[in-house]
């Protein structure tokens, strides 16, 4: 699995993106932050609370110029009946059939052929900012991958538990 | 256009599940006695001595084979309501993971993942539909397969009895004149013949088979092969019991 520091591998995949399929390269995203999260399939149970999750968010995350990517296994007409399926969703969803994508950032589960629940987000220029990954029956927590982007931004050190109105740490607290 | 009624079909196979503890109480019954009676002709020469230790033979039978059958439903029935039960907290604990796994299984039969998905979001909104179909699906589980203990250690314990009268009774009612005669045997083994192969002939009926005479056939050499053997043991083991091949009874 990449880490932070890692070049984040680019990509120009089919998508899933305003209930059609189209297309979508790494390259196209202009924002300063890209949350890029896999997750193993569509028309599952578990999954849909984090893809929902992600997109009741989308707001607070563009506030913070992060764009939202999603990744599956699956194929863009898949994820365009699923994110039907869930109401329409606002952001893409690649369709990584085959996994190469996953495979790339080091998330494949290659015994089952599905993606790790792994997030990652990426900076402005395309390096890996934070990385993380949970087991296959736990669902990430959308308010702390938008409280690690707002710290990224911030461009301090932030202690445990630091939110934007967090005071400043002490000095004993910055070191290490 | 007549309609096929799931309900009479599933009382059907429920009584039908008591079939295990008829066949085996009866064959065992049945056999049980015929190899007594066949043992003990071999190594005892009074009619009524015989009688006695296959009527006794019988009760102890009936007795162990009823409380056999009591204990081991008993057992199948605690473990199986215990997974019954984790299943159930499991559900209650983890839902998704319950439906992704029921999803999975569907897949895995044979449902496409979207319709998989339908059928389980479908399920979802009854939670009792979806705890039953994740028990089968999931575990392999079923609250109807879940016996009555008591049942079938008295269904097991009559059946014995019952079979133990086809070769007792032609036996008591065709008594001996002497050591060598063996018309009671023989007609109580011809008796156990016929009943085993109609055991074998009703089974094969009711699994709908075409050639019911060969699973009558075959029902008959299986038993009745223990019964030859049963009898070749009793010619064995007649000189230990000394007295030229007839066992000393107390007056």
């Amino acid at each position: 699995m990449l880490k932070p520091g890692d070049t984040a591998p680019a990509f120009d995949l089919p998508c899933a993106i305003d209930g059609r399929e189209g297309r979508l390269r790494l390259a196209q995203i202009d924002s300063d932050w890209v949350v890029l999260f896999f997750y193993p399939h569509d028309f599952s149970f578990v999954c849909p609370t984090e893809v929902v999750a992600f997109n009741k968010s989308r707001d607070a995350f563009a506030a913070e110029r992060a764009s939202i990517v999603a990744a599956s296994v699956d194929d863009a007409a898949t994820h365009v009946r699923w994110a039907r399926e869930l109401g329409g969703i606002g952001y893409p969803l690649l369709a990584d059939a085959g996994g190469e994508l996953a495979r790339a950032y080091g998330v494949l589960d290659e015994r089952e052929g599905l993606a790790m629940r792994a997030t990652f987000i990426l900076d402005a220029g395309r390096m890996i900012a934070y990385a993380v990954a949970c087991p296959i029956n736990i669902g990430r927590s959308v308010s702390e991958t938008l409280r690690v982007v707002r710290a990224l931004r911030s461009g301090r050190m932030c202690p445990a538990d630091w939110q934007p109105d967090s005071p400043p740490p002490a000095r004993s607290d910055t070191a290490g | 256009m007549a309609v096929f009624d799931s309900s009479d079909k599933k009382r059907v196979i429920e009584r039908l599940s008591s079939i295990r503890e008829v066949v085996f109480g009866m064959q065992d019954g049945i056999l049980t006695t015929a190899g007594v009676l066949a043992g003990l002709s071999g190594a005892v020469s009074i009619h009524r001595q015989v009688v006695l230790a296959a009527l006794a033979s019988t009760a102890a039978g009936a007795l162990s084979m009823g409380a056999g059958a009591y204990l081991g439903t008993r057992a199948e029935t605690e473990v199986l309501s215990t997974e019954l039960e984790r299943t159930r907290e499991r559900a209650a604990a983890e839902p998704y993971m319950l439906r992704e796994r029921l999803l999975h299984e569907l897949e895995h039969e044979g449902l496409s993942r979207e319709s998989s998905y339908r059928v389980v979001q479908l399920l979802s909104s009854a939670p009792q539909a979806l705890l039953s179909t994740a028990e089968v699906k999931m575990y392999g589980l079923s609250r109807q397969a879940l016996g009555s203990a008591a049942v079938d250690g008295l269904t097991m314990g009559v059946a014995f009895l019952i079979g133990a009268v086809v070769p007792l009774l032609p036996f008591i009612l065709v008594p001996s004149a002497g050591p060598s005669d063996y018309r009671g045997l023989i007609a109580a083994m011809a008796t156990t013949a016929l009943a085993l192969f109609a055991i074998g002939y009703f089974q094969g009926w009711l699994a709908e088979r075409r050639r019911r005479w060969l699973s009558g056939l075959h029902f008959l050499a299986v038993a009745m092969g223990a019964a030859v053997a049963g009898y070749l043991i009793g010619l064995a083991i007649a000189p230990l019991g000394g007295g030229g091949g007839s066992i000393p009874v107390a007056p």
